[in-house]
């Protein structure tokens, strides 16, 4: 008797302890979820109300000129930001593997800016850019008078300020990440391909860096997220603008549910982004999950 | 091809010295085996042949070049490592074709050796699979397979059969053998297997903590060890070693044994050893088990040969013979009989100890006397 009942303890403790977190989540985190995508359905406006319209919210998202514009600067912003990062971010692990001294000193100070919260690095940033007393004021008075580096205040060129940051805030953690990924890799297929006759270049092009695909992958899906839910950034640094020149879909998101009383367009435009979240990282999911760890 | 001299080779990782003096000269065409406990710095030796490690101190040459100081790729070496050390991005086949691509073979050559290669060492099947889904065995052979496909002036291998299943590593042994002997390059084999090291290898070279005890061929090592240590490293079961004093008898040497309680006197091959020093002082008698058998006729006639009634300990049959184990000077001796012969613990048996080839070494310095 007294068995079975310290197996049902056994049995129950673990279940008991957790349901709280899992209460938690699945309210706040799946019933929000699903409280969104029922507004986006309906005609809400300042306050949720359950008239349903189908899918009128997203077909007037999608013929919003500023939405559109929202995602062109998220396409631009997030392939540069993601391509650049990577690169900075392999060389400098590439670089800081060469078994130099300091590196961990080194290490560390590449990644500060991570622990940064994007809020300050906009902050820091917008005075960098900022022509009046920046970069550009610096540079001018050094005595070049005719320098000029305005890209915060000019429209066609203000969403790479943006990237510019992003990538000094999140490049270090890439190289962090890369570096994980070369330390992990068993110095004698380095020796072997040596003996093979190949030049350090080809043993990191043809050997080393493809076999860090698993790595490339994590990296990419962990810059793709932020950048489609960056928002603190370009708030702390552009405000969005010049005009709506660097709007993305998050801030779009916020201003039309919260400012503007688009609460179901709102709804519509974060369901957008969840979608697109998802359609990266489940195929992510269900490639590290199924397949065997390449060894 | 091409001679290697390891001259005075030092190796040390900050505090730690691995290599302290290696000396070898090993002859164009010759097959060098490696021997050594674990961690005694075969390995580091390699890598230090290979380039792949800097010698603290000392010079390595291949042929007439001084080789100490050139990158690896330029000491035209292949190597099969212990971790195998496969490409994980590559399949089998770019696995073994890496390093022809590198040199720039045409295509059709490499095709055409990737599948000599791969014919050889059974692994046809296997040219497109990654390393990850090979089984360690699989994974060694194209280890192997990645060194063969290139003809270097010298080969290294550290212990390339070490995970093979007992079949397949006597045929890879002989295929090895084959191999040696159709191309004649210089190899040099790390291996833990005694039949590996007896078979294969011209010469032997048994290292214990960075030094080389010895380094002469299979039977020299056998037959005539330097020390202790190697003695008791090569061969297996393992020779005995037994205390006993000198003593003279009808003008010869010998060794006095004790068994149960009575004492025998066992001459000794003046061949064998000058103990004339070491009259009334112990030594230290080393015989290999297969010099003490049961009785038999032909052999009790001979010279050395001395009638000894043991007790027996302990028997383990190994199929072909059965393995004594008897008391004697009461230290723990083995003993090899036919297996009908073998009488059961607890019993006195005789046994033939025939000392023409025992040896004999100091119990101070352990070195051969
Ligand atoms: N990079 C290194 N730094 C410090 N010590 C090392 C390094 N590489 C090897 N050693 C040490 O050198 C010694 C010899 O190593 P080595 O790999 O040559 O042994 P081995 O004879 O090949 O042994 P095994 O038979 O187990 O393969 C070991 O004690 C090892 O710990
Ligand atoms: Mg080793």
């Amino acid at each position: 008797m007294s068995v079975s009942n310290k197996k049902g303890l056994d049995y129950w403790l673990p279940k008991l302890v957790v349901s709280p977190t899992v209460a938690i989540t699945v309210i706040f985190f799946y019933g929000f979820v699903i409280w969104t995508a029922v507004l986006s359905f309906t005609k809400s406006r300042i306050l949720p109300q359950y008239e349903f319209v189908g899918f009128d919210q997203y077909v007037r998202l999608f013929l919003n000129d500023r939405w559109m514009g929202a995602l062109t600067n998220l396409l631009v912003f997030g392939v540069l930001f993601i391509a650049i990062c990577m690169i900075v971010g392999l060389i400098m692990a590439v670089l800081l593997d060469q078994n130099i001294r300091a590196e961990g000193a080194l290490r560390t100070i590449y990644l500060y800016p991570m622990a940064l919260s994007f809020i300050v690095t906009g902050t820091v940033w917008k005075w960098l850019l900022n022509p009046t007393v920046g970069i550009e004021r610096f540079i001018r008075s050094l005595g070049w008078d005719s320098f000029t580096f305005d890209w915060i205040i000019d429209p066609n060129m203000a969403i790479y300020t943006i990237v510019i940051a992003g990538v000094w805030q999140a490049s270090g953690f890439v190289m962090a990440i890369f570096l994980a990924g070369l330390r992990g890799i068993d110095t004698s297929i380095i020796k072997a391909a040596q003996l093979d006759g190949a030049s350090l270049f080809s043993v990191y092009t043809r050997i080393i860096i493809p076999s860090m695909r698993p790595v490339f992958f994590s990296a990419f899906i962990m810059l793709a997220h932020i950048a489609i839910k960056s928002f603190d950034l370009i708030i702390a640094l552009t405000g969005g603008g010049p005009g709506n020149s660097t709007d993305v879909p998050a801030i779009f998101m916020y201003q039309f549910s919260f400012q503007r009383g688009q609460l179901g367009m709102g709804a519509a435009s974060a369901i957008i982004m969840l979608m697109t979240v998802l359609a990266i990282l489940v195929p992510y999911l269900y490639s590290e999950l199924r397949t065997p760890k390449n060894g | 091809m091409a001679e290697l001299n390891i001259d005075n080779v030092y190796k040390s990782f900050g505090e730690t010295h691995i290599l302290k003096g290696i000396n070898l000269s090993i002859q164009d065409g010759e097959f060098v085996i490696l021997v050594g406990p674990s961690g005694c710095g075969k390995s580091t030796l390699l890598n230090c042949i290979a380039g792949l490690e800097e010698v603290t101190d000392g010079r390595i040459v291949i042929g007439k070049d001084d080789v100490t100081h050139a990158a690896p790729k330029d000491r035209d070496i292949a190597m099969v490592f212990q971790s195998y050390a496969l490409y994980p991005n590559m399949n089998v086949r770019k696995n073994i074709a890496f390093g022809l691509e590198i040199r720039k073979m045409p295509k059709e050559e490499i095709d055409a050796e990737v599948h000599r290669v791969a014919k050889l060492l059974q692994i046809e099947p296997l040219l497109d699979r990654k390393p990850s889904q090979l089984s360690g065995g699989q994974r060694q052979r194209v280890a192997m397979g990645r060194a063969l496909a290139r003809r270097p002036k010298t080969y290294l291998f550290d212990e390339p059969l070490s995970n093979l299943d007992a079949k397949l590593r006597v045929e890879m042994r002989t295929e090895m053998k084959k191999l040696h002997q159709r191309l004649g390059t210089t190899i040099v084999y790390v291996t833990h297997d005694q039949i590996e090291a007896m078979t294969l290898a011209d010469r032997i070279a048994v290292m214990k903590g960075g030094v080389v005890q010895q380094f002469g061929t299979p039977q020299e090592v056998y037959d005539d060890p330097a020390n202790i240590f190697v003695a008791g490293f090569m061969g297996s079961p393992s020779m005995n070693f037994l205390n006993c004093e000198v003593t003279e008898s009808g003008g010869n040497y010998a060794v006095q044994v004790d068994s149960e309680g009575r004492i025998f006197q066992l001459p000794i091959d003046p061949k064998q050893a000058d103990l004339s020093q070491y009259l009334g002082k112990t030594v230290i008698l080393g015989i290999r088990p297969e010099q003490i058998t049961h009785v038999m006729p032909h052999v009790e006639a001979e010279p050395f040969v001395t009638k000894v009634p043991v007790k027996i300990e302990v028997t383990e049959p190994t199929g072909a013979d059965t393995l004594v184990l008897a008391r004697i000077n009461d230290q723990e001796c083995e003993c090899r009989v036919h297996p009908t012969e073998a009488g059961k613990p607890g019993e006195m048996m005789e046994m033939l100890f025939n000392m023409s080839k025992a040896v004999f070494f100091d119990p101070e310095t352990e070195e051969r006397l």
